[in-house]
């Protein structure tokens, strides 16, 4: 079997997916460390770090810049926060036929509206920044830290979704004059469901259509290369160097949503090859037949000449194995489950004493990702 | 706020990042407000029917109640169903609306207006918080609680209702818009209650969702801090087990001394992590803190999520005047 090493070693882009609250940015920095550290050229697209890692990372200032991490190795190691609002702002710029348009678009209340708020927008702005910096060629290493969605798979559907939202064909019906076509339909349908929508944009804000259709209008010469660059993108994200890695913890409620992650992701054709474990509490080992909390009480009390004290020492040994076995217990399960399907890398990092995000902290987290070097 | 006072409101909203357990929040509150006599429906959003799976009933289908302990009701919220719920008051012929709901257009139309369906999800809850039973003229609900989504998106949906009234300058959708804003600001029925855990991540994001609900002039309510460490041990007595180790001859003593000293190690950080990030949430967030000790439990289950329910029901004082409203 393959290792999580092995996998980021054989992969250029490398896409960590997960549920929020999981470690996902974290371990997306270490990973890109490790990679850094394995002398190549790095870089990791983050979404939201800590306040301490992205001063670590060089990312206090929004912006879609690219920024060189100040570390010892002998790759190197960028980072660069996904601004979503920015990074639709840079593709109207880029795209926008003349500076009039580009005003017109920028302006549209409908265009704020999605570019902050659009189901998927984020997601999907993730994606494009990401074909950009592959495409830019400065990196052989992008590490992706996936937006904290509860349905991890939603990144994976984004250009899709933004591209069938773009759809010309169903566009055209939005495109000045407001809908003459669409509502022409409908009229010849039923005059009365014609009058249903009326109404439905009086409950949604009639406002709010015409904003869409003068986005529309405005955009219309933007979309003719769309259909093509969602293509690219999704060639990306199933090509043969690109890796999926699911980052987990040993919690009930994340293992559900990761199996409903590998379950849908095995459908799809992009290679999940790895699990990474967060927080796990170990266990240790010892087989709680051969020992009782008497004994454990009696040891710890010749060191510390206190029963008191000692008792609070082998009661909380205790409770840390009971939340060690449901751990492994859920683990265990999960992984019966997906053997059956594949072959994947896991690894376990465990619970620290504390909270990790700085650099020392990432490096703390390496050997248990990658293994010692 | 008083915390006592938190079960005299109308809606309780429970927010905060993803993963600190805004659900076992929610399903605590509603048993502890249920065995001081409420009749409470707890709402979700996301699909994901957390609040059945964790007080351990099937998943009532959506937009469906079911009574998932004695006095507590669950609903799963879906924005377009409830949209699709308010045309149908709207406009109650059948056929004409299935020819709606087959349109592509209307499907688009969902799909695009921005926060149609957070609105349309307020909307129903809060027919449901101030909605009237037919009969005797009293309220659905003693208590509706809304297990939101994550920060960011939960913010979407606090914000909605002002956005729909300020877009829209008079007719239907500025009134009803206005009276879910009247319900979301009115600190006597409406309180948006925090989870953090208190650590670095949870935190940023509770400062900053505090600071936001403040400029929004949201009621706040209680700021729950969960899976609380308090167990410090001192570094010296762990080093002593450590060291001891070496004097040992039996694998077994030697394992379970330098396991010993780990595991208090491990305690002892995530103590002193809990209690300066504790520090920091008091400081910068004005709403009474309520803390949620760390549960050491093999799983996390019902049985729990009530272990924290006999907490609030010592952290959040009952008024001494009937909590029901007639």
């Amino acid at each position: 079997m393959t290792s999580l090493e092995q996998v980021i070693a054989e992969h250029s882009v490398v896409i960590c997916a997960g549920s929020g609250g999981v470690g996902k940015t974290t371990t997306a920095a270490a990973l890109a460390l490790h990679g850094a550290q394995q002398g190549r050229r790095t870089i990791v697209l983050t979404i939201d770090p800590a306040r301490r890692l992205a001063d670590a990372l060089g990312l206090r200032e929004l912006g879609n810049e690219a920024r060189t991490v100040d570390v010892v190795a002998r790759g190197s190691l960028s980072a660069m926060m996904l601004d979503q609002k920015g990074a639709w702002d840079a593709l109207v710029e880029r795209y926008a036929p003349t500076p009039d348009v580009r005003q017109r678009i920028l302006g549209n209340r409908f265009y704020q509206h999605l570019s902050q708020s659009f189901a998927g927008s984020q997601e999907y702005m993730a994606v494009e920044q990401l074909y950009e910096l592959h495409h830019g060629g400065r990196y052989d290493l992008i590490i992706v830290d996936t937006p904290p969605t509860r349905q991890a798979l939603d990144f994976l559907d984004a250009p899709q979704r933004v591209g069938d939202f773009l759809d010309r064909k169903i566009v055209r019906w939005f495109v000045k004059p407001y809908f003459a076509a669409g509502w022409a339909t409908l009229r010849v349908m039923n005059r009365t469901v014609g009058a249903l929508f009326r109404r439905l944009e009086d409950a949604t804000g009639l406002s709010a259509l015409a904003e869409i259709s003068d986005f529309f209008t405005s955009m219309s010469g933007l979309f003719d290369g769309f259909g093509e660059r969602v293509q690219r993108v999704n060639r990306l994200l199933r090509s043969k160097r690109t890796a999926f890695v699911l980052i987990a913890s040993p919690e009930e409620q994340v293992l559900t949503e990761a199996e409903e992650f590998c379950r849908k992701v095995s459908g799809l054709s992009v290679s999940l090859r790895a699990v990474v474990f967060n927080r796990v509490h170990r266990e240790s080992g010892l087989d709680p037949r051969a020992y009782a909390e008497d004994w454990l009480r009696e040891l710890a009390a010749r060191v510390l000449k206190s029963a008191e004290r000692a008792a609070a020492y082998g009661g909380n040994f205790l409770r840390y194995e009971t939340l060690a076995r449901g751990d492994n217990l859920r683990i265990e399960a999960f992984l019966r489950q997906l053997r059956a399907r594949s072959r994947l890398a896991t690894v376990m990092v465990p619970n620290f004493d504390e909270d990790l995000h700085d650099l020392d902290g990432l490096r703390r987290m390496i050997p248990f990702l990658v293994g010692a070097d | 706020m008083n915390p006592a006072d938190l079960f005299r409101r109308r809606l309780l909203v429970v927010a905060g990042k993803g993963g600190v357990g805004k659900t076992t929040v929610a399903c605590a509150l509603a048993l502890e407000g249920a065995r001081r006599g409420l009749r409470i429906l707890l709402c979700e959003v996301d699909g994901l029917a957390g609040t059945a799976h964790l007080l351990h009933v099937p998943p009532p289908d959506v937009g469906s109640v079911a009574e998932a302990s004695p006095g507590v009701f669950i609903m799963r919220v879906d924005g377009r169903a409830a949209l699709a719920e308010y045309l149908g008051m709207v406009v109650p012929v059948r056929r004409l609306l299935d020819a709606v709901f087959r349109s592509r257009i209307y499907h688009y139309f969902v799909a695009a207006a921005p926060g149609l369906k957070e609105l349309m999800t307020i909307g129903k809850i809060w027919y449901e918080a101030e909605g009237v039973q037919d009969a005797s003229g009293g309220h659905k609900w003693d208590l509706v609680i809304f297990d939101a989504p994550a920060t960011g998106h939960s913010l979407q949906y606090l914000r909605m209702p002002a956005a729909a009234r300020d877009a829209f300058s008079a007719g239907l959708v500025h009134r009803e818009a206005q009276r879910l804003v009247e319900l979301l600001t009115d600190p006597a029925r409406t309180a948006i209650n925090l989870v953090a855990t208190a650590e670095e991540l949870p935190v940023n994001e509770t400062i900053g969702m505090y600071r936001q609900l403040r400029d929004l002039r949201m009621p706040t309510g209680v700021l729950f801090v969960n899976r609380v460490h308090t167990t410090d041990f001192a570094d010296a007595d762990i080093e002593r087990l450590r060291s001891a180790v070496a004097r040992r001859r039996e694998e077994r003593e030697r394992v379970a001394l330098a396991e010993m000293a780990a595991r208090a190690r491990e305690e002892a950080g995530w103590t002193r992590v809990n209690a300066r990030y504790r520090a920091r949430l008091a400081e910068q967030v004005e709403m009474p803190l309520v803390q949620i000790p760390f549960l050491f439990s093999e799983e996390f289950s019902l049985a729990e999520v009530r272990e924290i329910a006999a907490h609030l029901r010592r952290e959040v004082p009952a008024t001494g005047r009937r909590e029901r409203r007639a």
